[in-house]
């Protein structure tokens, strides 16, 4: 306990600096304004701004980082509330009943709401990092080759099974993420693999130009083609703070969202995206009278909005810990990390106690500004939802070209942004999901070392997988995560909780 | 995201009951083909010591037999069509990011930032010359205070040296600028 006290006053003072304290700022103002902005994601964003952060060190680096990433998740619900569409996939929920509250003159009650439920989720979420992130990383020294590659492939059944669509396209996405993880020097051979002697990708491919490509580029044709009518709701948005009656009935769906988002969060494979739908399915049930849900109904905005900052804050916890990424974003923060030199995982907290805590400390303080920046700037992020489609992706496009350009300062890279936005394109067409391709491309390196190595030290019997008690119990979750998702029965519910 | 299931439509009749499937089918075949082919050089080596071929073979294995059971799939059961393409987002989203590959270095930011901006507004068919021409001035000039001016990014900015009869005048403003704001500060 002491300890606890005395690392989060560590990360306070790092924190707390007058510079870091303004990135964390700007963090949150460019993710709240890219999580109202329809069309524009977090992934293609950070993307974008990595090369900014090259001259920046490394705590203020990934404070704006992970400021931009919690950022969106509270400018999305925003955009929901207001507009009936969702400005991020997490805040898909939120749409039901935040924009019925709209549409009934309680625009402000709901994004208040929304705000506190997930500042609280926040503050909870933050708690649970910095006491869960010690132990976690003595566990991560117990786990062998063989228990990190089992943990993986779990994490990519996960991602399966939240994919939208047919189950086998999504495994098929995974293993085409997997295939172009191998293009390039082969790490233990030095042999140059599916290059096709073409030298600019013998070091493998970059994580943020198939990023860019696939939900910068692809994402700007696709909104190209389905004009949306953007129905901002019109007329007062009146009073912000929630009534005690309002707060009362919202003070238990925050609650079990915050502990179901935080739980969800920890999941490798994106599990965060879960907390949302877990939540509203859970308030609908619990409540006396579920009718009320769809109309606008104050559990249905609280809880989601609760479980979805949670699930996005501990998120961070298999990264910092396991040095797992468990989503896209949590991949471009390892590339952050790499061109910082440091090495994602269990020996952060060790030799870089000033980062890990400062960071945790850093995820607080960001709510708190969140919650300042949301309510009284309100009118100006309304504004913004103004501004048309048409001015706003050339814009887009010259952002992406010149951040990918500058990753490396290679005009390469742009062509191959330009490649992958086809490609995304391609699959979208094609019904695929390109979130599970991602996570199998980010993995996919770390899943062949780590598959190598058990095979080696078990002298090439994959036995060893079910004899290590830890890999054993992974890889029986990951079974029957998959047999279960096939189950027609939870099929059916698993499409209608996605069509709801 | 779109959702798989375009409801309402369905399929013309013949042997492909589900189109979109069929060609998701050909792609995941594709794909596969040009793994194995790019692996088919490197060795597989043995369990105990894998190889550098094994694990690309063996994925792209997998690949082209998912694509095989999506095209038998898709021949038996009925699904969605291929929902049309749209030539005009691709030609131009895409065709302003080669241009900006293409002119960035040789002719520097003066020039490709405007073009990107320009040529990827031709996507959007309800675009107006008039407003998208001094949209690419401004988003060029803020584009170069951000990444050149404040960020230092080593981006080529005006590799023709366009904007030489401007240095003079920026610097004197730039000069003057912070002259003002020394006084300010200095008063406070």
């Amino acid at each position: 306990m002491f300890d606890l006290v005395s690392n989060l006053t560590l990360g306070m003072s790092v924190a707390l600096s007058l510079q870091n304290l303004g990135l964390c700022l700007l963090g949150c103002l460019i993710g709240t304004l890219i999580g109202v902005l329809p069309g524009v994601g977090p992934i293609a964003t950070i993307a974008m701004l990595l090369p900014i952060t090259f001259g920046l060190p490394p705590v203020g680096a990934l404070i704006m980082l992970a400021g931009i990433y919690y950022g969106a998740q509270y400018g999305g619900s925003t955009t929901a509330i207001l507009v009936n569409i969702p400005g991020e996939a997490t805040s898909v929920v939120t749409v039901l009943d935040g924009h019925q509250m709209a549409r009934q003159g309680r625009a402000g009650v709901a994004l208040g709401l929304a705000a506190i439920g997930s500042f609280i989720a926040g503050t909870v979420a933050t708690i649970i990092i910095a006491a869960l992130g010690a132990p976690l990383t003595k566990l991560a020294l117990l786990f062998g080759p063989a228990d990190y590659f089992a943990l993986m492939v779990l994490g990519l059944m996960f991602a399966v099974v939240l994919a939208r669509g047919s189950i086998p396209k999504a495994i098929a996405m995974i293993l085409v993420g997997i295939l172009l993880s191998t293009v390039g020097t082969d790490l233990e051979t030095g042999e140059e693999r599916l290059t096709f002697g073409w030298s600019e990708i013998s070091d493998g491919i970059d994580f943020a130009v198939i990023a860019m490509g696939m939900f910068g580029f692809a994402e700007i044709m696709k909104n190209l083609e389905n004009k949306e009518n953007r129905d901002v709701v019109k007329g007062a948005i009146g009073r912000l703070l929630p009534s005690l009656n309002d707060m009362r009935q919202a003070a238990a769906p925050i609650a079990r969202g915050t502990l179901l988002g935080s739980f969800l969060g920890l999941l490798p494979g994106n599990g965060a995206v879960l907390g949302p739908f877990a939540s509203y399915t859970i308030e609908k049930k619990l409540a006396k009278d579920p009718s009320r849900f769809g109309k606008g109904a104050v559990e249905g905005v609280a809880g989601p909005e609760s479980a979805n900052n949670a699930g996005a804050q501990t998120a961070f916890i298999p990264l910092l810990t396991l040095g797992i990424p468990p989503n896209a974003v949590m991949a471009l923060m390892v590339g952050a990390m790499t061109i910082h030199g440091i090495i994602p995982g269990p020996q952060i907290i060790s030799k870089q106690p000033q980062l890990f805590w400062g960071m945790i400390a850093s995820m607080w303080i960001g709510n708190l500004m969140l919650l300042i920046i949301n309510l009284p700037l309100i009118g100006l992020w309304v504004r913004l939802l103004k501004v048309p489609y048409g001015l706003m992706f050339p814009a887009i496009v010259l952002f992406c070209c010149i951040g990918i350009y500058s990753v490396n300062n290679a005009p390469i890279d742009v062509f191959m942004v330009a490649g992958f936005g086809l490609f995304g394109y391609m699959l979208l067409k094609f019904g695929f999901e390109p979130a599970p391709l991602l996570l199998g491309f980010v993995l996919g390196r770390l899943m062949e070392e780590k598959l190598r190595q058990a095979l080696v030290i078990s002298r090439g019997s994959f036995v060893t997988f079910l004899e290590r008690p830890l890999s054993a119990f992974l890889l029986f979750l990951a079974l029957i995560i998959v047999v279960v998702a096939v189950l027609p029965s939870v099929r059916k519910s698993r499409d209608t909780v996605f069509t709801e | 995201m779109s959702s798989p299931q375009n409801a309402g439509e369905l399929p013309p009749r013949g042997p492909i009951k589900s189109p979109q499937d069929f060609a998701a089918g050909i792609f995941l075949i594709v794909l596969a083909l040009i793994g194995i082919f790019g692996a088919f050089n490197l060795s597989m080596g043995k369990l105990s010591t894998v190889g550098p071929g094994m694990l690309p073979k063996v994925v792209a294995i997998i690949i082209g037999a998912f694509g095989v059971l999506l095209v038998v799939e898709s021949l038996l059961s009925r699904g969605s069509r291929l929902a049309a393409w749209s030539l005009r987002g691709m030609v131009f989203v895409l065709g302003a990011a080669l241009v900006f590959a293409a002119t960035i270095r040789p002719l520097g930011l003066v020039i490709a930032g405007p073009l990107a901006v320009i040529i990827s507004s031709f996507a959007d068919a309800e675009h107006k010359l008039r407003s998208t021409l001094i949209f690419a001035l401004v988003m060029t000039i803020f584009c170069g205070l951000l990444f050149k001016e404040a960020l230092n990014l080593p981006i080529p900015f005006d590799s023709l040296d366009l904007l030489k009869p401007l240095h003079g005048p920026y610097a004197a403003l730039k000069s003057t600028l912070k002259g003002l704001l020394f006084t300010i500060i200095g008063r406070g």
